[in-house]
């Protein structure tokens, strides 16, 4: 699928280890981005929002099916649940 | 749909005066304003080093226009802006500012409160407590 910026925030990036990073995806909708992702290292599990619930923009729009297709993305976000205000 | 809208996602301090002046520069017909400050509180035990606020800066503008947008359908508003900081945060420090004004004063509160109730859980803003020997990502309550 080519080179997507994926972005790390919060307690995701706390545990991921990074805010960012560029990597060649080959999976076609998030769902499969985290199991991807997961062979690259265990710290990726927190994506599966076990702990915790786990957002994820894509070219920041709010995505809530992680099956919807990702491909022509150039970014990609995971989050905690927000707490602005 | 005439409403004003000015949307900061910003590490500086807002100035409560100044907004004040250029809210009557931009609109003559409100006759209520409401302002809604959400500041940085201590913590049970007064321990709070600081508030440590992180955003995803674009996403989060993005969703605070749509909300933004959302009220200004919902309530016949003329005026509204909303500042959230992000960074480094101290004791007493100013996170976000709200403003809604309208004719008159119904729809200029209800919408404010509204546009906090989105803020709190809608809008890409994670708030890190630090104290002295703790660190805690805020939960939503």
């Amino acid at each position: 699928m080519g080179k997507v910026k994926l972005k790390y925030f919060s307690r995701v990036r706390e545990i991921i280890g990074k805010p960012s990073e560029l990597i060649e995806v080959k999976s076609k909708n998030l769902q499969d981005l985290i199991e991807e992702l997961q062979s690259m290292g265990e710290q990726y599990s927190v994506l599966k929002g076990e702990h915790f619930v786990v957002y994820s923009a894509v070219d920041q729009n709010m995505v809530t099916d992680f099956k919807a297709s990702i491909e022509g993305a150039t970014e990609i976000a995971f989050f905690p649940p927000m707490t602005g205000g | 749909m005439n409403c004003k809208i000015i949307v900061g996602v910003q590490k500086t301090d807002f100035d409560l005066n100044l907004e004040m002046e250029a809210l009557k520069l931009k609109t003559k017909k409100a006759g209520a304003v409401v302002f809604f400050v959400g500041k940085v509180r201590d913590l049970e035990d007064d321990k709070l080093k600081y508030l440590e606020i992180e955003s995803f800066e674009e996403l989060a503008k993005r969703k605070i226009k749509d909300i933004c947008d959302d009220a200004a359908t919902t309530w016949d508003l003329e005026y509204i802006l909303v500042k959230h900081r992000f960074g480094r945060l101290e004791l007493n420090d100013n996170i976000v500012l709200v403003i809604t004004s309208s004719k008159h004063r119904k729809n200029a509160y209800e919408a404010s409160r509204y546009i906090m109730e989105c803020l709190k859980s809608n809008v890409p803003f994670w708030k890190k407590e630090v104290a002295n020997n703790t660190q805690n990502w805020v939960e939503n309550s």
